[in-house]
C-alpha cells in the first residue's frame, strides 16, 4: 500500500518548534484560513472550491426513483466521496483509506444526519416516487484540511442546485425540462460547516486550517460542525493526545465565529451567481413557484 | 414514541428510575479468556462487551499476510503511528447479529464500524506507551454482545480493562462516559439538565455526546457528538460526562485491584514491597 | 447555566466482592462516596497490608524513576497494574501479567515462525520475534565444522517452519529483541512429546525463573508397579521455558534437554551431534509413557488454572499427588482427568489448604 511520504525528523522538529514559538511555516496566524475561493459551474449544483492548494469539486444530481420501503415518505439523499490517486499517491481507486472513510462519515453526520436537507420534501408520490439527490465529491488536489473544504463545497453545491420542477395531476407525475419550467431549489433548512482544529505539543497549541505538512505532524485534531445559529451538528475528536476540556470549549466558540464567516461568504457568492444568471431580471417571471 | 420528558421535569427521575448523575449498573471482569494476553468483559447496564488483547507481538511474514488480507476485508484499522519506532494498534470490532432487538446483518465494511475502530485505535495510541514496543503490534478484538446505548463509551472502557490485564504500560486508565441534555436542539430553555450514561431509548430522543478522559483528570482524549445541540449546552454535558468518567475509573480500578489481591492471595504473584508508610505522605 | 454537581451516585459494585478495594483517586478527587463506610476500614487494612496493588495512573511521591514507571515531574505515576518493588531508591512495578521480556541466559522454548537466508525467526512469546542465526547452532558432523553455503541452502533441513526448539538467550538488542543459541547438547530440536503454553515470567502465575528449568521426572517409580508398560517408561523430560512455553517428552539418555550437567565430554560431542539431532521423526513411545506425559500436562494445566507457580518442585509434587489421587479414587491409575473438582483438589493439596 503506497503511503504518503513521511516528513523527516528535522522537518518535524523545525515545524513544531516554530509553532511553539508562535509561528507557522507559511506565515499565517494560528486562527487564519488560507484564501478560500468558490466558483459555481455553468450548470446548477456544481461547486469548485479551492483553499490554498487543496481543491475540491462537487457535483449534485437528481433523478426520480422509488423510495426505500422502510421510509416511504422520504426522498433519497446520498453523498459519495472519491479520493483518487490524482490528489495524492496515498489514495487508491476502489480501496477506501481511513481518511476517506472518516471524511465520508463526517459529511454524513454533518449534512445528512443534522437534517440540513429536508428529505421529506423530496417525496413525490408516497411509497412510489421520490427524488434521489446524489452528491459526488472529488478531491482534485490534497494539501490538507480536506474536511472543512469538502463540507463547504457540499453545502455550497446543494444550495446552488436546482431540481426540475414537477407536477402531479390525477396520479400522473410530470417532470418538466428546464425549457418548460424554471428548476426549483431544494428545501434547505440550515447550513452546517466544519471547522477542524489541530493540536500540537501537549495539546496546548491550537491551529486552524492545517496544511498537509502540519496535518502529518499534529498530535490530535478535533472537527466541530456548527451552523450559524449556534447549533452543534457534530463533534469529532477521535482519539489523539489528550486536550484540556476548557480548550475544547474555547474551540467551539472560535468555530462559531468561523462558521458565521463561512455562512456570509456563501450567501454573498450565491447572491452574485443568482445575479449573473438573472440577466434582465426575467427569472421571477419564469419561475412557476408559488409563494406559500 | 417520544420520551416522556414531562415526567422527568416533575420527579427528576429518568425512564429507568435513575437520577441525572447516576450510572447504570456496572459489572466488569478481567482475565476471562485463558488463551489471550489480556481480556475483559464489561457490562454497562444492558450494553455488554467482551474484549480480547493479543500482543504486543511481532507478526512473522506469514501471519502478516493474513492480517493484511483481513484489513482489506475491512476488519482491521491501524493507527497511523509510524511503524518503525512504536507499536501499531490494530482494532477490530465484531457486532453480534443478536446484539440489537431487530436482527440486522451488518456489512463488514460498515463505515460506522470502521470509524469506531479508528477512534479506538487512535485514542489508545495516545494513552499506551507504544514506544516501548517498536516493530510490534497490539491487536484488540471487541465483541459487542448486547447494545443498549453508550456503545462507544463501553467499548473504550472494556478495551482499557483488557489492556491493563495484558500488562501494557499506559499513562492512566482511558475511561469514557456519555452525556445527554434534556433540551431538544431548538429549544433554548435554560432549565435543561444534563444526563449521564444514556441508554438506547434516551439516545434516540435526546442529543448526546461521548467523552473519554485520561483517568480522573479533565483531559479529553475522545469527544464525539453526533446529534444537534445548542453550543451553550456543550459545557454542561461535558462536565457531567467527565464526572461520570471519574466514577467509572474508580469502578474499573476496583476490578483490577480485586483481581490483583486475589492473585497475591493465591501466591501467583510475589507480594509487593511494604509501602504502608509511603502512600499517605 | 451554572452546573451544580450533586452528590455523585455510589458506583454499583458487584455482589461477589468480598475483598477490600479502594482507589487512591477517590480520596483526593474530591468525590466522597457516601455509603462506602463498610469499605473504609477494609481500605485502611489493605494499606497496612503487604499485598498492595498499584494500578495505572496511581501516583507515587518518591524521587526516583524506574523503567516501568513514567515520570511526569514531579510525580511518579505507575503505568501498569502490579505489585510494587523497591530496590534502594528505585521503585518498580512488577506487573500482574505481561508478555515475556527476554533476559540474557534465559532458557526458552520457541517455535520457528520464519526461515530466512542465514537465520531463523523464532516465536518465544515476547513482543518481538527472537532470532536464531545459522552460526549459533551445532551442525551435524562436529562442532568445529565450518559453515558453508551448502548449509545456508539446506537451512530447512535443520529447522523449518513450525519446529519447536529449546535454546538460550545469548544477546539482546536495544529494542528488546533476543538472539538465541543452541550451542550445547542441552538445546536443540524438540521431539517425542507435547508442547504447552502458559504465561511466562512476565507475571501472573506460570513458569518462574528457578535454579533449574529442565529436569527429569522419574515416573517408573511413582507409578510403581502400574503394569508392564511402566517398566520401560521410566523417565520423562520436562523443559519449563522461562517464557512460559513448556515441553514434556520421553526421556532420551545422553541427549536431549535434560542431559544438563551430566552431559558428555567434549570428545563425545562430535559423535553425539549426529543425525538424530535434527530429525523430525519421533521415536517409538510406549503407551505407558504417553499416559504419564499426559498426566504431567494435566498437572501443569491444573497449576496454571488455579494461579499457582510452575516450577520443578510444584510439578514433581503435583505429579506424585496426581498419581496418589488417581489411585485413591478407585478409578484406577489410568485416570488422567485433572480438570474441574479434581484440579481444584490437587491445587488445594499442593498449597496445603
Amino acid at each position: 500500500m503506497p503511503r504518503e511520504a513521511e516528513p523527516s525528523l528535522n522537518e518535524r522538529a523545525f515545524v513544531v518548534q516554530a509553532l511553539q514559538e508562535g509561528l507557522r511555516v507559511d506565515g499565517r496566524a494560528f486562527d487564519q484560513y488560507r484564501q478560500l475561493e468558490l466558483k459555481f459551474g455553468e450548470q446548477y449544483g456544481v461547486a469548485d472550491v479551492t483553499l490554498g492548494k487543496t481543491r475540491i469539486l462537487v457535483k449534485v444530481s437528481a433523478e426520480v426513483t422509488t423510495p426505500y420501503t422502510d421510509r416511504p415518505f422520504d426522498g433519497i439523499f446520498t453523498i459519495t466521496t472519491e479520493l483518487s490517486p490524482m490528489a495524492s499517491p496515498a489514495f487508491e481507486v476502489n480501496r477506501p483509506t481511513e481518511t476517506e472513510v472518516l471524511l465520508s462519515r463526517l459529511l454524513e453526520k454533518t449534512v445528512r444526519r443534522s437534517n440540513a436537507l429536508d428529505t421529506e420534501s423530496l417525496c413525490l408520490v408516497a411509497g412510489q416516487k421520490c427524488w434521489s439527490i446524489r452528491v459526488d465529491l472529488h478531491v482534485l488536489s490534497h494539501d490538507g484540511n480536506l474536511i472543512d473544504v469538502s463540507c463547504f463545497a457540499v453545502v455550497a453545491a446543494l444550495r446552488h442546485f436546482r431540481k426540475p420542477d414537477t407536477s402531479i395531476e390525477g396520479g400522473h407525475l410530470t417532470v418538466y425540462t428546464p425549457a418548460e419550467r424554471e428548476p426549483v431549489p431544494l428545501s434547505w433548512l440550515h447550513s452546517p460547516f466544519c471547522v477542524t482544529f489541530s493540536f500540537y505539543g501537549e495539546g496546548e497549541i491550537t491551529i486552524l486550517d492545517a496544511n498537509l505538512l502540519e496535518e502529518q505532524l499534529r498530535v490530535s485534531s478535533c472537527t466541530i460542525s456548527l451552523n450559524r445559529h449556534g447549533e452543534i451538528c457534530q463533534i469529532a475528536k477521535l482519539g489523539g493526545t489528550p486536550v484540556e476540556a476548557a480548550t475544547l470549549l474555547q474551540c467551539a466558540s472560535v468555530a462559531l465565529n468561523k462558521v458565521k464567516e463561512f455562512s456570509t461568504l456563501l450567501d454573498q457568492k450565491l447572491a452574485e451567481d443568482a445575479k449573473r444568471r438573472n440577466k434582465g431580471g426575467l427569472l421571477a417571471e419564469l419561475s412557476a413557484e408559488n409563494e406559500r | 414514541m417520544p420520551l416522556d420528558t414531562s415526567t422527568y421535569n416533575l420527579a427528576l427521575l429518568r425512564i429507568d428510575g435513575r437520577r441525572w448523575n447516576e450510572l447504570r449498573q456496572l459489572r466488569g471482569q478481567i482475565r476471562t479468556q485463558a488463551a489471550a494476553d489480556g481480556s475483559s468483559y464489561l457490562e454497562m447496564g444492558n450494553t455488554k462487551i467482551m474484549c480480547v488483547v493479543t500482543g504486543p507481538s511481532e507478526e512473522g511474514k506469514r501471519r502478516n499476510q493474513g492480517a493484511s488480507s483481513a484489513s482489506a476485508a475491512g476488519s482491521g484499522s491501524s493507527t497511523s503511528a509510524s511503524a518503525t519506532n512504536a507499536a501499531d494498534i490494530l482494532v477490530s470490532v465484531v457486532v453480534g447479529g443478536f446484539s440489537t432487538v431487530d436482527r440486522k446483518k451488518r456489512a463488514r465494511s460498515d463505515k460506522r464500524i470502521q470509524e469506531l475502530q479508528a477512534t479506538l485505535a487512535k485514542s489508545l495510541a495516545a494513552v499506551l506507551h507504544t514506544h516501548l514496543f517498536p516493530r510490534s503490534t497490539i491487536s484488540l478484538s471487541l465483541h459487542i454482545l448486547s447494545q443498549d446505548g453508550s456503545l462507544l463509551a463501553c467499548m473504550i472502557n472494556a478495551a482499557t480493562l483488557a489492556l491493563v490485564d495484558a500488562g501494557v504500560p499506559m499513562t492512566d486508565y482511558l475511561v469514557a462516559c456519555s452525556a445527554g441534555s434534556t433540551s431538544s436542539h431548538s429549544a433554548a430553555d435554560e432549565r435543561a439538565d444534563p444526563l449521564i450514561d444514556l441508554n438506547n431509548q434516551e439516545e434516540q430522543e435526546l442529543p448526546f455526546l461521548t467523552v473519554g478522559t485520561l483517568g480522573a483528570s479533565d483531559k479529553v482524549v475522545v469527544l464525539v457528538c453526533e446529534s444537534r445541540v445548542q453550543v451553550s449546552r456543550l459545557e454542561g454535558m461535558m462536565v457531567a460526562a467527565a464526572d461520570g468518567c471519574v466514577n467509572i475509573r474508580a469502578y474499573l480500578d476496583s476490578v483490577v485491584r480485586e483481581k490483583g489481591h486475589r492473585m497475591v492471595a493465591e501466591g501467583a504473584v510475589e507480594k509487593g514491597a511494604s509501602m504502608a508508610m509511603d502512600i499517605d505522605v | 447555566m451554572p452546573i451544580t454537581i450533586l452528590q455523585p451516585a455510589l458506583v454499583p459494585v458487584h455482589s461477589t466482592r468480598d475483598e477490600s478495594y479502594g482507589s487512591e483517586s477517590d480520596s483526593d478527587g474530591g468525590v466522597d462516596l457516601e455509603g462506602d463506610i463498610s469499605m473504609r476500614p477494609a481500605k485502611r487494612a489493605r494499606r497496612t497490608g503487604d499485598d498492595s496493588i498499584v494500578t495505572p495512573g496511581e501516583q507515587r511521591q518518591e524521587p526516583a524513576t524506574a523503567h516501568t514507571q513514567r515520570r511526569t515531574p514531579p510525580a511518579i505515576i505507575s503505568s501498569v497494574a502490579g505489585t510494587l518493588s523497591k530496590t534502594n531508591k528505585l521503585l518498580s512495578v512488577r506487573p500482574l501479567r505481561a508478555r515475556y521480556t527476554p533476559e540474557i541466559g534465559d532458557l526458552v522454548v520457541g517455535r520457528i515462525v520464519e526461515v530466512q537466508a542465514k537465520r531463523w525467526r523464532v516465536d518465544v512469546g515476547a513482543s518481538l520475534l527472537a532470532q536464531l542465526p545459522l552460526s549459533a547452532i551445532n551442525l551435524p558432523g562436529g562442532i568445529q565444522r565450518r559453515r558453508t553455503e551448502t548449509d545456508e541452502l539446506q537451512i530447512r533441513t535443520f529447522f523449518s517452519e513450525g519446529d519447536l526448539l529449546v535454546a538460550e538467550v545469548q544477546q539482546l538488542y536495544s529494542d528488546g529483541g533476543a538472539v538465541l543459541h543452541t550451542r550445547s547438547l542441552r538445546f536443540g530440536k524438540l521431539r517425542n512429546g507435547v508442547f504447552m503454553a502458559v504465561s511466562g515470567t512476565g507475571g501472573g502465575g506460570g513458569v518462574v525463573r528457578a535454579k533449574r528449568q529442565t529436569f527429569v521426572l522419574d515416573v517408573g517409580r511413582a507409578a510403581g508397579g502400574g503394569g508392564a508398560a511402566a517398566d520401560d517408561a521410566e523417565k520423562i523430560d520436562v523443559v519449563l521455558g522461562v517464557n512460559g512455553y513448556i515441553w514434556v517428552s520421553k526421556h532420551v539418555e545422553g541427549e536431549g534437554a535434560a542431559a544438563e550437567g551430566t552431559g558428555p565430554g567434549i570428545t563425545r560431542i562430535e559423535e553425539s551431534v549426529g543425525l538424530n539431532v535434527y530429525s523430525s521423526q519421533n521415536d517409538a513411545i510406549p503407551p505407558g509413557t504417553m499416559r504419564e506425559i499426559a498426566r504431567v500436562r494435566g498437572v501443569i494445566n491444573a497449576l496454571v488454572e488455579h494461579g499457582l507457580r510452575v516450577d520443578e518442585e510444584m510439578v514433581i509434587t503435583g505429579y506424585h499427588e496426581a498419581v496418589e489421587m488417581a489411585r485413591a479414587d478407585g478409578d484406577g491409575e489410568e485416570t488422567l482427568y485433572l480438570g474441574g473438582e479434581r484440579g481444584k483438589r490437587l491445587a488445594d493439596t499442593l498449597v496445603g489448604r
